[in-house]
């Protein structure tokens, strides 16, 4: 009876440890590199992000609690491009963890690889607003981006967590193959409004709509962070209403009461549309993403068709 | 035993291998694709992609209405167009375990080193070292670069105890991350030298190894989502001097104790985190300074300031302050500020600003400053 009793304890104490051996401690700047982490890193694999999907992340607090977080991370994911470059320098000097810092190995730029639109040729200057001199950093709005991002992501957990690098390729596959699946899906609704002019608030969506073939002509900020002056939303609204544009994409932390006005003085529809995972509370995952964004266009657009 | 102990903490702090925790760090070979042309190369001009990020903030002010220092003040700069400073920064990685950041303002004293220190950011226990000329840790306030701060001047109380630039100096700075899983809590200790009596208000130098020992703790805690405090208590002991005893034929040495809390609230709603925040902060001073080796004269002096984020490109806000002075802790003075900030774009500011001062001697000082700030390079990362 005593041995029994022995085993039992010795099953409670140990087999938990085992069975709850220490998952890879993932840290993402954005809650889309998160998603994807997230179905990569499956059961091996906490993850966690420092900026909402319903915050601006060029403008993120660096905020000293987001240091406890980094300090235990075993990898770090970034969107990069200069996205963070308000924030995440001074949380990477102040965290004292030397294995996420750039060049280690538990540090991941996510745009290696990815189709990194608007980068600029030739010189550059704060004239252009608060551009991003090595392309637009909102890639991640491109489905196949978010397939290299996810291979980054396999490729990077198998070599920080060998033990489970088959798991993570597992991962992987399944991710990749309910992506082709969920890209017919979401080319065949795409095909609806093909070419259909939208105005935009920031230059956030230049990857989405070259995927999903929307033409954006202009946006509410007449340069990026700059905000917009009377002259240039009046000359917007002849815009909008000279070339008939039907819907207004606002991010949802930017302010839609100037964007309605627009919205109203012209007749185009304006939509709050989310950019990131967590941007609204429909949108939970990568794949929720585009499910709704287009969704939203095509509901917009009348039964999901062009008006 | 002691030699000992002191070996094995400079090997700590010295050795690279330390440093890095990291398993590639200080092997000395060369990385993979390096080739003895691009030497060569590298020796007839170097890459600018190494160069160090450089950004100047330039500091314009204009200000109407009559300067009054008060009884004993010097505070008498009063042109109505003034070219405060440029403050050129210098920053960039050192090594795979360090960092360099040079401060260097040019105004109408002349070019001075406000700040260059190496900071080693990747030593093991959650420590961090900084070595060579910082503003100390005493309190939040004093690490502040004035054209970084809402102001057109430093409060009251940070000019008559910590001086016009500040408590600052060349030293060693040692900061602790101390470990838990509930709230953000560090402690740095720091020794500058002593600054000279013409320097600084409440430190005088008796020898030429004189130090001024810096002391502080600060946690911050988020409250919730959009609320947000940190607290800090800071202490600064050092010299005041030296008095001769006439009866003794002897010099004794002086000593100021400065003790100082700081609290701020901040508020954000982070789905709307361009177009409104607010912050409260207050700090408190309490010195101890040695007039003779029997008469200890006990002061201080605090300030409080609100900030509100109305719109996108805009902020108010308003101070108020109150001081003793380090000599005297009979008499005060105090003062209120208000201003109201447009901001054309995060590399530009302007700033409307009013400041009342009452005296020690109850006259009045009322002055309008026009304060304009510039920057150029590369995009700095926001301070917190």
């Amino acid at each position: 009876m005593k041995l029994r009793q022995l085993f039992v304890l010795f099953t409670a104490l140990v087999l938990p440890a085992a069975a709850f051996a220490k998952n890879v401690q993932v840290i993402t700047t954005t809650e889309d590199l998160a998603s994807i982490a997230f179905e990569i890193g499956g059961a091996h694999a906490d993850v966690m992000s420092i900026a909402k999907g319903y915050q601006d992340p060029h403008f993120v607090d660096a905020k000293p609690s987001f240091l406890l977080k980094l300090k235990k991370a075993d990898l770090l994911v970034v969107v990069g491009l200069e996205l963070e470059v308000g924030w995440l320098p001074s949380l990477l000097t102040n965290a004292r963890n030397s294995k996420i810092l750039p060049g280690s190995a538990g540090f991941l730029q996510a745009s290696d690889g990815c189709n990194v639109l608007q980068k600029p040729t030739g010189a550059i200057d704060r004239s252009m607003g608060d551009i991003h001199p090595d392309g637009n950093p909102h890639y991640w709005l491109d489905p196949e981006n978010g397939r290299i991002i996810a291979r980054h992501m396999a490729s990077k957990l198998a070599e920080l967590d060998p033990a489970n690098a088959g798991d993570y390729q597992k991962n992987l596959a399944a991710f990749e193959t309910k992506l082709t699946a969920k890209e017919k899906e979401w080319s065949a609704l795409a095909t609806f409004f093909a070419g259909v002019k939208v105005i935009t608030y920031h230059n956030s969506f230049p990857n989405f709509a070259k995927a999903f073939n929307l033409n954006i002509i202009n946006h509410i900020e007449p340069k990026p962070g700059i905000p917009p002056s009377p002259a240039h939303v009046q000359a917007l609204e002849a815009q909008i209403k000279a070339e008939k544009v039907p819907l207004i994409l606002v991010e949802p932390y930017f302010d839609d009461k100037l964007s309605g006005k627009i919205a109203r003085d012209t007749g185009a529809t304006m939509l709050t549309f989310p950019p990131s995972v967590g941007g609204s509370p429909a949108v939970k995952t990568y794949f929720d993403l585009f499910d709704v964004d287009l969704k939203m266009i095509a509901e917009a657009l009348g039964k999901g068709g062009r008006q | 035993m002691r030699r000992r102990t002191t070996f094995l903490l400079v090997s700590l702090l010295v050795s690279p291998c330390l440093f890095a925790q990291d398993p590639l760090a200080g092997s000395g070979t060369a990385p993979a694709g390096y080739a003895p042309e691009a030497q060569v190369s590298g020796a007839m001009q170097a890459s600018n992609v190494l160069n160090p990020n450089v950004s100047a903030i330039g500091w314009f002010q204009a200000e109407t209405g009559h300067r009054n220092p008060g009884p004993g003040g010097t505070d008498v700069e009063g042109d109505s167009f003034q070219m405060k400073e440029v403050e050129v920064g210098l920053q960039a990685i050192v090594d795979p375990w360090s960092r360099a950041d040079f401060f260097i303002s040019v105004g109408r004293e002349g070019v001075d080193l406000e700040e260059g220190y190496l900071t080693w950011y990747r030593l093991p226990f959650d420590l961090a070292v900084k070595v060579g000329k910082f503003k100390t840790s005493f309190g939040r306030f004093n690490r502040m670069h004035t054209p970084e701060t809402p102001f057109a001047d430093r409060p009251l109380m940070q000019r008559n105890y910590l001086g016009s630039e500040g408590l600052n100096g060349p030293g060693v700075s040692l900061s602790w991350q101390i470990p838990n899983d509930f709230m953000f809590m560090d402690l740095t200790a720091e020794a500058v030298s002593s600054p000279r009596d013409t320097e600084n208000p409440s430190f005088s130098r008796a020898g030429e190894k004189d130090n001024v020992y810096v002391g502080r703790w600060s946690a911050f805690a988020d409250v919730s989502e959009s609320w947000n405090a940190t607290i800090g208590a800071s202490a600064a002991l050092g010299h005041a001097g030296e008095e001769f005893d006439t009866v003794n034929n002897s010099t004794r040495t002086l000593s100021t104790h400065l003790y100082g809390a700081d609290v701020t609230i901040r508020w954000k709603n982070i789905r709307r985190s361009i177009y409104h925040s607010f912050s409260w902060m207050t700090e408190a001073l309490w010195s101890h300074r040695d007039a003779t080796a029997a008469n200890v004269v006990n002061s201080h002096g605090f300030f409080s300031t609100m900030d509100y984020q109305f719109a996108q490109r805009w902020h108010t806000g308003v101070r108020y302050d109150f001081t003793q002075f380090p000599d005297d802790g009979t008499r005060h003075e105090s003062g209120q500020l208000a201003y109201v900030t447009y901001s054309p774009s995060e590399f530009n500011q302007l700033s409307l600003q009013g400041r009342q001062v009452q005296r020690s001697d109850g006259t009045l000082e009322d002055l309008m400053f026009f304060k304009t700030t510039f920057n150029i390079g590369p995009h700095g990362a926001h301070p917190f």
